[in-house]
């Protein structure tokens, strides 16, 4: 297989994996006013709606009080992964009583049902590709369950600024992968909505009141992110032979060793397990970590594999455009910009891929 | 960010010209340098992917010096390359660096805490007009809504003790401070009030430390906030830990912290770090008519002991 030779699945395409193109499920139109009282519905009804909010100058995604709540015209700041795999949580507890320590494993079946609304397809898009890691080796039911609670509602894009490249990882402004039911803005502030999996046209028939028939207006004109085009098998195939090139040192001896890009990034998925408390009383945490760390990796015995800059920052483009197609055939990018804009030291990942792809 | 930032119509600060001027400069003075031997490398800025876009580079031959620029994206202090925590980025031997004057405030920080050695600097300053501000479009001028905070209340804009100044300052419009005003305001707050404040800044925090990365002050070796055994500070993402980080954090700069602004500038949520650090050198100042300056001094205020310090609080 070639890699970035799986499209994913635009307008008019054929019907791929989960999707439905069930007719008498689609076209359907919502208004603005209605998707706010969709959200309005959920939340009466006791699901817990995860939306991009505004939250002083940014917008971040957070559980939303009332519809009126859901911010569509900015990208969230941090993306949707913190859905599934949240910055900080506890995977068991204990507690000393006398000679015996109890253990406590947190109880899953009380993470709620949870409708997350508002994804760009570069947010959408990436669940999916985590699922392959986090169901590998072994099953973690902490991102698993969550993903199987959560419907989402996927949107298509109608704005990218300088650092959006999803076109060039193979994603699209209209890409509907990774979304259950997906929304198209029309001109005049309405949406088309298509349901795409059996969760999707779920949530469309239990509010079929909110939804039209036919599409009202036509449909705004989607983003045109300008990056340039990539091929990632070239890319593949430099990565494959360059684990050891001055190239590294050349993009990336300057990056300060941060957690901003990867902590941003919908597709980053490395976590560090820290015990917290006392002896007597404590638990263990799962948190975010991120391969830009000094102590990223850094073994017991003080030896550390990627022990310069550089070298954590080749880690992060191997990781993303050879290791996780090596191991799982996807690319860990979907192209959405967020670990260029937040850069301290403006480090741009599409320039390096622009740059292997036309001088690797 | 630029997705969202409205094409406002503001009259740039500056002639386009004043910018050709200080590159040309830095450029000129650069090759001269590189093609003498006298120095190992120019830590300076070159133009980013995007348009209005700079970054850090580590310019070591003549040729390359072509490529450096100034410009309003040009906000990187890069006086941080040369802490020992950095020291990787750079070769070794005497170094040419660009600089701002508040870059140089904590060029002389570093200078006074032993960190760098005056005679293997080659120092570049910038007369400087300004930069933009962290989620500023860079694709407008630097105008009244794209610069940063700190230049619209800077007292640094001449550089001083340096060996080349870049460009010579244009004439600038005064400016009214929004981060005084910000801070004033919540001084005026009761302290309910402005717990609430930093509560809420400190909940969005995710602990990726660029603020700690990106100061060139946090140069330790083992920072307290990374130790696990013992942990002092909690490390996850969690109201008691974030606190905890950003008292560390404040208390560690303060009488230290330049003033740069970087941490602020860089901090993906948008907290507003800088007051922090505004609010200790404010206290510095009072108490012990302290500020961060242009020339190097031996011991901080907060380093220093002399026989008669106030020793009434120890119990
Ligand atoms: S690597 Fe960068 S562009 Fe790619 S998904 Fe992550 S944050 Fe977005
Ligand atoms: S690439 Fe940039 S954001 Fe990522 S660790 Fe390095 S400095 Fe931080
Ligand atoms: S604070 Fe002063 S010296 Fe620093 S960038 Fe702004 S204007 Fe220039
Ligand atoms: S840069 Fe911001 S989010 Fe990151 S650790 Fe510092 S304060 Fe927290
Ligand atoms: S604490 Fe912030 S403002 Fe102070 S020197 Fe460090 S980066 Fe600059």
């Amino acid at each position: 297989m070639t890699v970035g030779a799986r499209r994913c699945l635009a307008l008019g395409d054929p019907p791929g994996r989960p999707y439905r193109r069930d007719n008498n499920l689609m076209p359907r139109t919502i208004t603005a006013q209605n998707l706010q009282a969709l959200i309005d519905a959920l939340v009466g009804a006791g699901i817990r709606v995860v939306g991009p909010k505004r939250v002083d100058t940014l917008c971040l995604y957070a559980p939303l009080a009332n519809g009126e709540e859901l911010e569509l015209n900015e990208q969230p700041r941090r993306s949707a992964k913190e859905a599934f795999f949240p910055p900080c949580e506890e995977i068991l507890s204990f507690e000393r009583q006398g000679a015996n320590t109890s253990v406590r494993d947190p109880d899953l079946s009380r993470l709620p049902a949870t409708v997350l609304i508002g994804l760009r397809p570069c947010d959408a898009a990436a669940p999916e590709i985590l699922d392959a890691v986090f169901s590998w080796d072994y099953q973690d039911d902490f991102f698993l369950e969550r993903r199987r609670k959560t419907t989402i509602v996927g949107i298509a894009c109608t704005r990218a600024d300088d650092a959006c490249f999803c076109t060039a990882v193979g994603l699209a402004p209209d890409c509907r992968d990774g979304s259950d039911l997906f929304l198209i803005p029309l001109e005049g502030g309405g949406y088309a909505a298509e349901a795409l999996t059996d969760k999707g046209a779920a949530l469309l028939e239990r509010h079929a009141e909110l939804f039209t028939q036919a599409e009202s207006a036509p449909r705004l004109p989607l983003a045109e992110p300008r990056a340039a085009e990539l091929d990632l098998t070239k890319i593949k195939a430099w990565l494959d032979g360059h684990f050891e090139s001055p190239f590294w040192r050349e993009i990336a001896a300057h990056c300060i060793g941060c957690g901003a890009c990867a902590f941003l990034c919908p597709a980053c998925h490395c976590f560090d397990i820290v015990d917290e408390g006392s002896e007597a009383k404590g638990c263990r945490r799962k948190s975010w970590d991120a391969c830009g760390f000094g102590k990223f990796t850094l073994h017991a015995s003080a030896h550390n594999p990627r022990d310069a800059q550089a070298n954590r920052y080749r880690n992060r483009i191997m990781h993303k455009f050879k290791y996780y197609h090596d191991k799982f055939g996807r690319t860990l990018c979907t192209g959405c910009g967020r670990c260029i804009r937040a850069c301290p030291v403006g480090i741009d990942l599409a320039a390096v891929l622009e740059d292997i792809n036309n001088n690797g | 960010m630029n997705q969202t930032a409205q094409k406002t119509e503001s009259a740039p600060l500056v002639d386009e010209t004043y910018y050709a001027a200080v590159t040309e400069a830095i450029r000129a003075e650069a090759a001269r340098l590189l093609k003498e031997g006298a120095v190992a490398a120019v830590i300076g800025y070159v133009p980013g992917r995007r348009p209005g876009t700079a970054l850090p580079a580590v310019v070591t031959t003549p040729e390359r010096a072509a490529e450096l620029i100034f410009s309003p994206a040009c906000r990187n202090n890069l006086s941080l390359y040369l802490t020992k925590a950095k020291q990787d980025a750079v070769p070794k031997g005497k170094l040419a660096i660009v600089v701002k004057g508040c870059d140089l405030r904590a060029l002389a920080g570093l200078l006074g805490e032993s960190q760098i050695k005056r005679e293997n600097l080659h120092i570049i300053g910038i007369a400087c007009a300004g930069v933009f501000a962290a989620n500023a479009d860079q694709g407008l001028p630097l105008n009244e809504t794209t610069i940063a905070k700190k230049c619209r209340e800077c007292t640094v804009r001449l550089p001083a003790e340096v060996d080349f100044t870049a460009g010579a300052l244009p004439k600038l419009p005064r400016l009214t401070p929004v981060e005084a005003e910000e801070l004033a305001r919540l001084e005026a707050l009761t302290p309910a009030e402005r717990w609430a404040f930093w509560k809420e800044q400190f909940s969005r925090c995710i602990r990726c430390l660029a603020c700690r990365q990106v100061c060139p002050f946090c140069f330790c070796a083992q920072c307290l906030c990374d130790r696990n055994r013992p942990q002092a500070v909690e490390n996850s993402v969690r109201p008691a830990g974030n606190l905890s980080w950003h008292i560390v954090r404040a208390m560690h700069l303060a009488g230290r912290c330049a003033g740069c602004a970087e941490c602020e500038r860089v901090c993906p949520m948008d907290i507003p770090l800088n007051l922090l650090n505004r609010k200790m050198a404010e206290e510095l100042k009072e108490r012990f008519d302290y500020e961060a300056s242009l020339s190097p001094r031996e011991k901080g205020p907060l380093t220093s002991y002399q026989e008669d310090d106030d020793e009434s609080f120890i119990k």
